[in-house]
């Protein structure tokens, strides 16, 4: 039995011959939160339904995968029992409402009537939905449902939860709510292993996080040191620039700034905010903005500005 | 880490219950629109067939035609039932709801989720024989008491119409070529099965083609059940013919909705 709540090696998998999840390793500490970021299609649910036996790894090289000293697909039923799954699309029984669908559910986990009627009343108090016990699925908000699906996957109160890009397509105020549901349950003990690609949502709550890309890690660590050790402080956005040359040969001149340019914008990013005023100067031009560069930089200079065709 | 006095995963046979009561829970939510159909329609059926066809036909061989109708059509609307079910109800869970992603969240294996709704299939095939049944005691066409055994062959023609349409959806890619089945298939049974005329003055080629079929088996059974004088030994080859058919057909259920639900 390893310290480690999750600890993945070599994992591999190929769906015909794309390469999803290509020799991916990573450690996650038992109350931990930990994120995995990455443009679609960088293999992250992948990595997550290989957890729970959704997706199996490749035959060869074989993938060391163990789960609190279980290995999936093998113990698949014994992880679940265990685990809390949210996947990417909520997938709520419409029809019923919402007790009826948590209801269901808890018969999967075999847990008897009162004591699910008990957590029942408990998770729809957790997740703020208590007036809504009665209301059909229907007729929630999208945001409604995110939560419905979240108290459901604590139904057997897991151990560790792992979450699908929880608050894709949300809006800000449920955004903070699950975040700090999820700080709460981490507090309490729970391991937390989400998918994300918001980068001010890995700053919230993951205590560490990869960034991965076309099915590898790229960079992992702590997400404030990840910046510090891979990123200038400031970064300038010079818009309108058209496809002129002269500012990337101008750059040249200040060795403290470095440029990227994506379309007609240019960014120029330096440890120092008075070398990036210096240079829009020097270029004579009016339209830029100057900001902390943030963990989105990052994640952009690590996969890269431009669509990928998985995208 | 040992989380064994914690947590444990159900015993199969209860993980299989609650997939069930999942289907009975969902189905019952809509009660008054899925309970109502299954007595219409052999209402419509014996009503049309029976007062239309019945001014010029009284017998079907040696028994009243609304008798010989009425006992095979208990079959055909529990084949129906189950086909459906397993059709397009199950190809709506499986790509638009996403409700069996969902539900392999939860300690369920796939296995666990193609033998319970399979089992439901066959509930529901039961249970629209039932409602055939009490439409015929209700109107005197069938008295025979063994007639509520008919409702028992109606389970297990939801077993086996369950298992094999689930077969079908498992490479079925787009909802639409679910109408090759029910026109190229279903509807040919319906004909063919002696559920609503005899076989025995059809060609050779086709009586041996009916004998195939899996409607005709559960047609015999049923029929055995709804017209006295009609329960012979040979009827244990009928039922033989039912339970390799389910144990094949759900076999092959499994083996290829799993592929499709994992990765």
């Amino acid at each position: 039995m390893s310290d480690f709540a999750i600890s993945i090696n070599n994992l591999h998998k190929s769906y015909g011959k794309l390469k999803a999840v290509d020799n991916l390793d990573f450690q996650v500490r038992p109350a931990e939160c930990f994120g995995l970021l990455g443009p679609n299609g960088a293999g992250k649910t992948t990595t997550m339904k290989v957890l729970y036996g959704k997706c199996e790894p490749d035959a060869q090289p074989v993938s060391a995968i163990d789960i609190y000293g279980y290995h999936p697909p093998k113990d698949a039923l014994t992880i679940k029992s265990f685990s809390g799954i949210v996947p990417q699309q909520d997938n709520l029984d419409t029809e019923l409402n919402v007790e009826d669908n948590l209801y269901i559910y808890s018969r999967f986990y075999g847990l008897p009537a009162g004591e699910a009627r008990k957590r029942i009343a408990e998770l729809l108090d957790f997740m703020e939905l208590q007036e809504k016990a009665r209301v059909k699925i229907r007729e929630l908000s999208g945001g409604m449902q995110r939560r419905l699906t979240i108290a459901r996957a604590l139904l057997n109160r897991p151990r560790l939860l792992i979450l699908d890009e929880p608050t894709t397509g949300l809006d800000p105020q449920v955004r903070h709510l699950i975040w700090s549901k999820l700080r709460e349950l981490k507090e309490s003990g729970v391991t937390v292993l989400l998918t994300t690609h918001y980068m001010d949502e890995a700053f919230q709550i993951c205590d560490r996080i990869i960034i991965m890309d076309k099915g590898k890690k790229m960079l992992e660590g702590v997400p404030r040191a990840l910046m510090k050790d891979n990123l200038e402080t400031y970064v300038m956005e010079i818009y309108g620039m058209g496809q002129e040359t002269a500012p990337s040969k101008a750059a040249e001149e200040y060795p403290e700034i470095r440029c990227e340019r994506y379309d007609d914008t240019l960014f120029a990013y330096s440890n120092m905010q008075e070398p990036l005023v210096h240079f829009a100067e020097h270029l004579k031009v009016s339209d830029y903005h100057i900001r902390q560069a943030n963990l989105e930089d990052l994640f952009l200079k690590v996969t890269g500005r431009s669509l990928n065709e998985l995208q | 880490m040992n989380f064994n006095d914690i947590y444990t995963v159900p015993a199969w046979p209860r993980r299989i219950l609650s997939v069930w009561y999942r289907h009975e829970r969902v189905y019952n939510s809509n009660f008054i629109s899925n309970a109502f159909p299954p007595f219409l329609e052999p209402l419509i059926m014996l009503l049309g067939l029976g007062i239309g066809f019945g001014a010029y036909i009284q017998t079907m061989g040696a028994m009243n035609y609304l008798l010989f109708l009425a006992s095979g059509i208990v079959m055909t609307s529990s084949m129906y039932t189950a086909a459906f079910e397993c059709t397009y109800g199950t190809f709506i869970r499986l790509e638009f709801d996403a409700v069996y992603d969902g539900m392999l969240g939860a300690p369920l294996s796939t296995d666990d989720l193609i033998i319970g709704e399979i089992l439901f299939a066959g509930t529901k095939g039961a249970f629209f024989a039932l409602a055939v049944m009490i439409v015929t005691w209700l109107f005197g066409i069938i008295t025979y008491p063994w007639s509520v055994m008919a409702v028992a062959v109606g389970f297990i023609c939801g077993l086996m119409f369950g298992s094999v349409s689930m077969w079908i959806t498992s490479f079925t890619k787009n909802i639409n070529h679910f109408n090759f089945y029910f026109s190229g298939i279903l509807s040919p049974m319906f004909f063919f099965s002696g559920a609503v005329f005899p076989l025995d003055n059809l060609p050779q080629a086709v009586r041996w083609a009916a004998q195939v079929i899996p409607l005709t088996h559960v047609v015999t059974l049923a029929r055995a059940f709804c017209v006295p004088g009609q329960l012979k030994p040979q009827l244990i080859f009928n039922l033989l013919y039912c339970l390799i058919f389910i144990l094949i057909a759900g076999w092959l259920a499994l083996r290829g909705i799993k592929r499709r639900l994992i990765d």
